[in-house]
Parts: structure tokens; sequence; C-alpha cells
């Protein structure tokens, strides 16, 4: 036995699972990601549409365009952003909005890697091309989000 | 031929070493799932490679990944988890030993080579692989160009390279005899695990995709204490093409393999036979 490893739990055949790392772990304050839960429940409704959902031949939002959508979230929202609005776009697409008394966030994902993003804040309106960089995104909804703990604690 | 030397298309600038601790290596894009392509038809993509992978297995499909960017975060968001929709099972295409294999889901197709522990299975180096996966590529491209007028829409490429570093290799060995950074003054640690991701940028500067490096201790079937070191080059091409793909690819190994040395001790590339 090496003395520098003298009980390594983990195997390299099932790396993550024995390691034993996760029980050292101990959390006592979980972060409340509420916009992820809301958002990842309408992606699932938007990727189930049967097609036909608008009255015409529209199909449902397309699964990779859902799955990056999710990931732009994540790229550019806090623990503490309130939930977008998410509708479909009848091209297997979808837009994302936000709405606050500061200002308006819609962000139009046609793919992956394609998204039209617009902000109307203070009356000025911006409007750009993203593709994987969602760092403006991110300063847009931190400018105008009203926080949702304290949104919640105010009603 | 000695492993690692005179390797035809390999970078001049790029270290070589006569016995890298690589055990698997996976070539990878990821595509917008083609028009007119249904899982019913997977036999048909299977028929492309049939004679050099003869076996097949059914594997969970991997889900979309991307490499996406915005402020710093903590490590502490929730994994994504959404899982819903039409699905599409990913399927392996074996080679006759099992030491290679093609990788295929309707937005996937990879190539994998493992050590295996099989005799005579020597790394094939990246060069032979690489083409080997153009080659596989241009191949599903040609097959979905018929199903509807399309090409392969590549929006992700990843490389990966896992090393297995069999600690008891080197005498009195420790994590910092093996990686940098691990140097502990005040005594042994019983396991690690460290991760950590860089940004790979463009020619103009713009990010397009992470460097991400994994090491972790573990040990084989057999208990012997190894510490298991992915690399892993991700993210997005600068077109939708398989050769703006394939170029993308390669920039990733290289920054691989330069990474690689990087993160390990001198010590380690002496004893893996480093030549350059």
């Amino acid at each position: 036995m090496n003395a520098y490893f003298p009980q390594s739990t983990g195997s390299v055949f099932n790396l993550g699972l024995h390691t034993g790392f996760m029980l050292a772990r101990r959390v006592v304050q979980r972060p409340e990601f509420q916009w992820h839960d809301a958002a990842v429940e309408q992606l699932n409704e938007l990727v189930a549409l049967e097609r036909g959902w608008d009255g015409y031949q529209a199909g449902p939002v397309r699964f990779d365009t859902a799955s990056f959508a999710l990931q732009m979230l994540e790229s550019s929202c806090s623990e503490d952003t309130p939930c977008p609005q998410i509708v479909p776009g009848s091209d297997g697409d979808l837009q994302i909005e936000w709405h606050f008394a500061g200002g308006d966030i819609e962000v139009h994902v046609r793919g992956p890697l394609q998204v039209s993003a617009w902000s109307c804040i203070n009356g000025a309106e911006q409007e750009l091309e993203l593709t994987n960089d969602f760092t403006v995104l991110a300063q847009w909804i931190s400018s105008i989000a009203v926080p949702q703990v304290a949104a919640a604690t105010a009603a | 031929m000695i492993q690692g030397l005179k390797m035809p298309g390999r970078p001049p600038h790029l270290p070589e070493f006569l016995n890298p601790p690589v055990s698997e290596v996976a070539i990878g894009v990821q595509f917008r799932p083609p028009l007119g392509y249904q899982q019913i038809r997977a036999g048909e993509v299977w028929n492309l490679y049939r004679s050099d992978y003869p076996n097949a297995e059914e594997q969970s499909p991997l889900p979309p990944a991307f490499e996406t960017f915005g402020p710093p975060r903590s490590q502490s968001q929730p994994p994504i988890n959404f899982v819903s929709g039409a699905t599409h099972d990913r399927f392996w295409f074996i080679s006759e030993s099992g030491a290679e294999l093609i990788q295929f889901q309707d937005d996937r197709l990879m190539h994998n080579w493992r050590e295996m522990g099989l005799p005579d299975n020597p790394y094939p180096r990246f060069e032979q692989m690489i083409a080997k996966f153009e080659a596989e590529l241009t191949e599903l491209g040609r097959y979905i160009k018929g199903l509807a007028p399309q090409d392969l829409q590549i929006n992700q490429c990843e490389v990966t390279y896992i090393n297995t570093i069999k600690v008891d290799e080197l005498p009195d060995s420790r994590p910092s005899t093996w990686l940098r950074g691990l140097e502990m003054p005040t005594g042994a640690v019983e396991d690690f695990q460290y991760v950590f991701r860089r940004t790979i940028r463009d020619a103009k500067g713009h990010p397009s995709g992470r460097l991400t490096c994994e090491a972790v201790s573990a040990h084989t079937r057999d208990l012997e204490p190894v510490i298991r070191l992915t690399i892993t080059a991700r993210g997005a091409p600068p077109s939708s093409k398989i050769s703006d793909a394939i170029t993308y690819l390669k920039q990733g190994r290289d920054l691989i393999v330069l990474g690689f040395v990087e993160f390990t001790t001198d010590a380690a590339q002496a004893h893996w036979g480093r030549v350059k």
C-alpha cells in the first residue's frame, strides 16, 4: 500500500460515485435557484407541444434549442434572478422575456449559438446578436431584475 | 515504430513522450439533429462503418452540451438535468478488438480509442485518429445529405484525453510527485479531487470554448493506486463546416498536450519518456 494513498476509495472505473467526496461535503445553506426549476418546467412543456399547437403546422420547440437556452440562462442568471417567461416560436425556436418596471428584455433563441437579444432599459434600446457569451445579457438582467427573494419578502 | 517518434503530421512544437500514460482518447462533434433522420435509420448509419466496426451496443444518450459564458460563478449552481422530449439512443459501433469505437446518436459522432489492457494495443496517436474521424464525419455528412438537402450543422467540438497515472511506478510517490500545485507541506493527503477550467479564445479574443482539467485519486480493480487525469477541450468551431471542426479539434488537442506538460511535473514527464 502506498503511504500517500492509504485509503483511496475511488474507482477508476466508477469515478464520482464511490469516491466519498460527497460525504465530506456538509451543505448548511443551499442557494435557491428558483428560476431553474420553473424554467425547466416551462421548457419541458414546450418541447412536448403537439404539432399544430398554434392552429397551423408549428412543431414543438427543438430539444437542442431548449437545452441550449437552459445553459444560456445558467450563464446569465444569478441565484435570485426571477424566472422569465418562455414562449414557443413557430419554427422550433423560443423567446425568453423579462418585464419589469425598470425595463424589458427579450431574447430570441433561434437555435444553439443563434441568439438575438433586445433590451429597453430606462428608455434606451439595445439589440445584439449573441452566440455563446452572455455577459451582456447578465448585465441587463442584473440592472433591471428585482431579486426574487426580495420581491417575495416585499409581497 | 517507437511510439511518439516521427509521427507524420504531428505539429513540431508539441512535446512528445515515448510512453504517455494515456488510457483513452475521444474525439467528437455535436450537431443539430439532421432533417429526415429518425432512430429507425440507425442501422443505415451503422452500415457506413460496419466493415471496421462489426459489433454494436446501445447506450443511454448524452444530453446536448454547450460551452457558454457569462460572469464568473461559484460552483454551487444546480446541475442541469433537463431531460425531456423524444430521445435517441447512443450507439457504440465497436471494432473487432474492442479498442476503437464510434459513438453515434442523432446529434453526436465520436471516435474513441481505449487502452483496455489489451496486448498489442498502443495508443494509435492523434494524427491517425483524427484522419479516421474526418473520414467518418465526412461519410455521415454524405449520408444525411441523402436524407434532405442539408449539411451537418456542427455546433460543438470536443477532444478528451484520459490519463491513468500509476502511482507506484515511482518510489515514495505522492500526488505532488506527478502533478504540479499539490505540494502539501504538512503531510500526505488521503485522497483528492480537483477541477479547473480555462477559457479558449478565438483569433479575435472572444471565448469559444474551455479547457477542463480534472484530477482525482482512484484505484484500479486490482487496488492499484492511480491518479486519473482527464483533460478536455470543448467549444464552438468558427463555422459549422467539417473542415473548421477538424481544425478546431486539432487546436484543442494542442491545448491538451501543452496543458498536460504544464500540469504534470518534470519527474513525471521524465518517467513517461519525454523526448521533446
